[in-house]
């Protein structure tokens, strides 16, 4: 029997995934990013606080979500991969 | 479970009913309920059925992906649909691809909202969709299929699987299958499409990402008056979305109901804007944490209340169900939009 795949579906052209290089957490750019829900923000507060006590925390960032029922803008999304090395994101409420 | 395959046909081997069920559930494919096998010949009769509906579909999120006639009609038959379903899925596809409905948050969310389908127009009788008794319950094949078929295409076209991409917290029957018709031959009120600006000749899905219906009752009350001081105190949840993001709901009046509201004067609009305006939450009802957070969005009491609707028309009026003094208010995700989509026949 021969069924068709019911999660088939193409990839939109410009949107192939890159490969990336290793991260250096030492030194290279990172950005925190909010999904913009009640106490994200302390939770990447206290992020960038205990990345301070193993490096620079210049070039540590953060970013909001415009809104937490929405997704994050397509210039974030960019701009986070176009400025920095790594992104972490806060997904807890 | 991720997707274990990538190919658009598939060869399954000479396997029955039940051995395919543990094939497509060990892909993640399915919605716990045993599914049809998408087999080449009964797709094929499904793509056959939607050949004037020539457009091509945005990409699916929350896994972006532009998906093929084939992998939406595949969906359709694992749910159970008969092919003159399809077109009916297809329109309710189109419309929560709109960008209003905001399809990747209403997915991705902890919130329990599934993506509820209502039908306008000569399709309801010509499909048998149930706008009677029991509507919104079991028992009908169109209601119970083609909503399934929507909610499989996000499953496994969008990759909206629980616990991965789809994060809510506890789910909803809702998202199981969510479609019922108006009960337009009982309403005294013009049918929901064509206060929405289609022809009433045409057939029309409008989608909105709701909860599950919560019920009104309401046996006592026998004016117009009454029966909206029920609706609207139903309407005022503290907890709800639409509390604290606004946006739109569906108030299924049952045809008693909505018989009563006719009958001393009042109109689609005048319920609208009736249930507005007295389903205002007063300051007191909320916390002191939530009044802090809200003021901290720029959001603010007017006269001491917060408004669960952005406005009047957000509040979609609908007549649908059996005999009986009951009605149902659905509240929705919130930053979501009620979006239409004609069917293509």
């Amino acid at each position: 029997m021969r069924i068709v795949n019911p999660s088939f579906g193409h990839v939109p052209a410009g949107a192939e995934t890159l490969k990336t290089g290793t991260v250096d957490w030492k030194r290279d750019p990172i950005l925190l990013f909010s999904n913009s829900k009640p106490n994200a923000k302390e939770l990447l507060e206290g992020l960038k606080a205990k990345l301070g006590t193993v490096r620079s925390t210049e070039g540590i960032d953060f970013v909001w979500k415009p809104s937490a029922s929405q997704p994050a803008t397509a210039d974030q999304i960019d701009g986070a991969a176009r400025h920095y090395r790594a992104a972490l994101l806060a997904l807890g409420d | 479970m991720t997707d274990k395959i990538d190919a658009e046909l598939v060869e399954v081997g000479d396997i029955d009913t039940e051995a395919w069920n543990e094939f497509a559930t060990a892909q993640g494919w399915s919605d716990g309920l045993p599914m049809i096998a998408p087999t080449e010949a009964k797709v094929a009769r499904f793509t056959n059925s939607v050949k004037t509906d020539n457009e091509t579909f945005a990409p699916i999120s929350p896994r972006q992906v532009v998906p093929t006639l084939q992998s939406l009609a595949a969906n359709a038959v694992m749910a159970g649909c008969k092919p003159e379903y399809f077109p009916v899925v297809l329109a309710g596809l189109r419309a929560v691809l709109e960008p209003a409905y905001n399809l990747h948050g209403t997915l991705a969310t902890t919130h329990p909202c599934g993506q509820l389908m209502v039908v306008n127009g000569p399709i309801r009788t010509a499909l048998d969709i149930n706008c009677g008794s029991n509507c919104l319950g079991q028992g009908r094949r169109a209601n119970a299929t083609i909503g399934r078929a929507l909610q499989l295409i996000l499953l496994n076209v969008g990759g909206a699987k629980p616990g991965d991409m789809d994060r809510a917290t506890h789910g909803s029957p809702a998202k199981f299958a969510y479609c019922f018709g108006e009960n337009e031959e009982e309403s005294p009120f013009k049918p929901f499409h064509v206060r929405r600006g289609f022809r009433p000749d045409e057939s029309v899905v409008t989608t909105m990402a709701a909860e599950a219906p919560h019920n009104i009752n309401d046996h006592a009350s026998n004016t117009g008056e009454g029966l909206i001081a029920t609706i609207s105190g139903t309407m005022s949840q503290v907890g709800s979305n639409n509390a604290y993001l606004q946006g739109p709901s569906f108030v299924v009046l049952g045809p008693e109901h909505a018989q009563t509201l006719a009958r001393d004067g009042w109109t689609a609009e005048s319920i609208q804007e009736a249930l507005y305006e007295r389903s205002k939450i007063h300051v007191s009802r909320i916390s002191k944490e939530n009044l802090e957070s809200w003021a901290g969005q720029d959001r603010h009491p007017v006269n001491d209340h917060y408004y669960p609707a952005g406005s009047p028309d957000h509040i979609n009026v609908v007549v649908a169900g059996g005999p009986g003094k009951h009605s149902m208010f659905i509240p929705s995700f919130g930053n979501t939009a009620a979006v239409s989509a004609r069917v293509s026949l």
